[in-house]
């Protein structure tokens, strides 16, 4: 299938997908939805081996889905290996463990990797880069080697890398988990900012203020959609939220301990200053 | 044989419950510690001329921006890596004392993403590993695994023969935390452990780290992760390119405030909302538990 001219169709088209391991017993993902359009920004949440790292690779074209009613990103058929090969090239997928992603031999070169594959002028390459990595505050490792890097800079750099490259869609696996909190702050304004000129990202993470932050959140829960919809439908049922080993933003937490105190606040605040709010009118 | 064993077998029939690893924490002191990694370029140094002091059961949490020697530092407590200068006490005792070996043993780092380095074909083989390489008896093995296997939330009645990879990533996490913890430590190294959990398991997590607490065993923390480091820290360590810039109680002052911003941190959450309540941050709840009493 050919990329599609219809501006508005979604970046990702995806119903019925399954997806088994060679050799396992169950399912890794079953019969899962998700449409994802341009400019939206959708959190995957689920606990750990709920499928979402599973869920990211098949986005990227680089598994095959074992079956699919519908299964196109960017408009290429995840199903044939030529709409795999040609997601590769759409989607830039960042990888839970940065380590599967540094492949050169110092950091201002592994940030340029995705646009030498491209063969992009070398003064080009060396502007985007310089770029990115003040962004993503680099400058200073550009030399560095790779595997010299802390668990947080391997992250940047990453994420520098696959940010790099322009594109429609982005999938990020937990891509703030090794960051200090400035550095969480740096990722999700640069998410924002992307969101802003239009990408589409798909955001899976464990941090459930991140989450509150998306557009819509899909959970997972051992490989099916257990919730779809905004961050505030799923965190008000907290029965669901703690049967798919989650939480809630520290804001609704201590709501919910003060509820459990016979204090409940008005409505579930997610954030300090819904919080604050809450206390007011409580008071 | 170490000498917190000796004193253990010397009290025979003392109460050996699930929490038995804290029998006492062990102090640590680093005294002006350097290491530098090399590299083809020229040396990077990691951590450069730290001195601090954790006593015995008391916790630490270490924080820093990405890169600033956290890992490093603990590499360097647990006496993976030799300090280029410097030296790290173990309860006083000085790296050419005897049995300073004995005691580098009861020192336990769990490191970034453990789970990586499961590899048995069993649970029971993974957290028996270390154990037996202390030469303990079988019999005394299989105490250490089934004590703690139970202390991580995983029952060996269901998990003691599953194979590590069957087992979902948060229990891996906790599996491999056990291997840690079936060789007792008196100190316990963690870096990063919260990492890529889901919250559920992080909330676990926090729960057995607070027991070992109140076990008496003493904590070093790495993390960057300010509210758990704010939970679980008695302390605070804070590393600025290799450079201890900040050792002691938390401090949230205007000048805390602005040492924590300029090594890329930020208040917890519940400092920050004592502040907006009027309220003295110095003295703001730890947990959402204690918040919720406080405010009630």
């Amino acid at each position: 299938m050919s990329p599609s001219p219809d501006e508005t169709a979604p970046l990702f088209d995806i119903s019925g997908l399954h997806y088994r391991y060679a050799g396992a017993q169950a399912d890794a993902l079953t019969d899962l939805d998700l449409e994802v359009h341009e400019g939206e920004f959708v959190a995957v949440v689920g606990a750990n081996g709920s499928g979402k790292s599973t869920l990211a690779r098949l986005l990227g074209g680089l598994e095959r889905p074992t079956a699919a009613r519908r299964a196109l990103a960017c408009g290429h058929d995840l199903l044939a290996g030529d709409g795999r090969m040609a997601a590769r090239r759409d989607v830039g997928v960042l990888f839970q463990n940065p380590e599967n992603q540094l492949v050169a031999q110092c950091v201002e070169d592994d940030v340029a990797f995705g646009l030498e594959n491209l063969a992009w002028p070398a003064t080009d390459i060396g502007r985007r880069v310089d770029e990115m990595l003040a962004r993503f505050g680099l400058e200073e490792l550009r030399l560095r080697e790779p595997h010299m890097l802390s668990g947080g800079q391997k992250q940047r750099t990453a994420l520098a890398g696959v940010i790099a490259v322009p594109r429609r869609v982005l999938v990020l696996d937990e891509p703030t988990a090794m960051l200090d909190p400035a550095g969480r702050d740096e990722v999700l304004g640069a998410v924002r900012e992307m969101r802003a000129e239009g990408l589409a990202i798909v955001y899976i993470t464990q941090e459930m203020d991140e989450a509150a932050g998306a557009d819509r959140v899909v959970a997972l829960e051992r490989g099916t959609e257990a919730y779809a919809g905004d961050a505030g439908g799923l965190f008000a049922d907290v029965a669901l939220v703690r049967r798919l080993g989650l939480g809630l933003p520290a804001a609704g937490e201590l709501a919910l301990a003060l509820g459990e105190r016979g204090r409940g606040l008005p409505g579930l605040p997610l954030t300090m200053d819904e919080l604050l709010a809450a206390l007011g009118a409580a008071r | 044989m170490s000498g917190r064993q000796a004193a253990g077998d010397a009290m025979p029939g003392a109460p050996r419950g699930p929490d038995a690893p804290g029998a006492a924490g062990m102090r640590l002191a680093c005294r002006h510690v350097s290491f530098s990694y090399e590299e083809a370029r020229a040396p990077i140094p990691a951590v450069r001329d730290v001195s601090f002091e954790l006593r015995a059961g008391g916790s630490l949490a270490l924080m820093g921006a990405s890169g600033s020697g956290k890992s490093t530092l603990l590499q360097v407590v647990r006496g993976l890596d030799a300090p280029e200068s410097g030296q790290v006490l173990l309860d006083g005792a000085a790296p050419a004392a005897a049995g300073y070996g004995a005691l580098q043993r009861e020192v336990g780092l769990v490191f970034q993403a453990p789970e990586l380095q499961l590899f048995a074909a069993t649970a029971r083989d993974d957290v028996a590993f270390g154990p037996r390489r202390l030469g303990w008896p079988e019999e005394r093995v299989t105490s250490a695994v089934d004590t703690a296997l139970d202390m991580v939330g995983l029952p060996p009645a269901r998990f003691a023969e599953r194979h590590p990879y069957a087992l979902s990533g948060g229990e891996q996490r906790r599996l491999a935390l056990a291997g840690v913890l079936a060789m007792r430590p008196r100190l316990l190294l963690l870096d990063e452990p919260f990492v890529s959990l889901d919250p559920g398991t992080r909330r676990q997590l926090v729960g057995i780290l607070q027991r070992l607490k109140a076990a008496g065993v003493t904590l070093l923390l790495a993390t960057h992760d300010v509210d758990l480091a704010w939970a679980l820290g008695d302390e605070l360590l804070v590393l600025g390119e290799g450079r201890l810039v900040a050792a002691g109680p938390w401090d949230f002052s205007p000048d805390g405030g602005r040492l924590l911003a300029a090594n890329r941190l930020r208040e917890p959450f519940f400092v920050e909302l004592w502040r907006r309540l009027g309220r003295d941050p110095q003295r703001a709840p730890r947990t959402a538990d204690d918040a919720a009493l406080a405010l009630s």
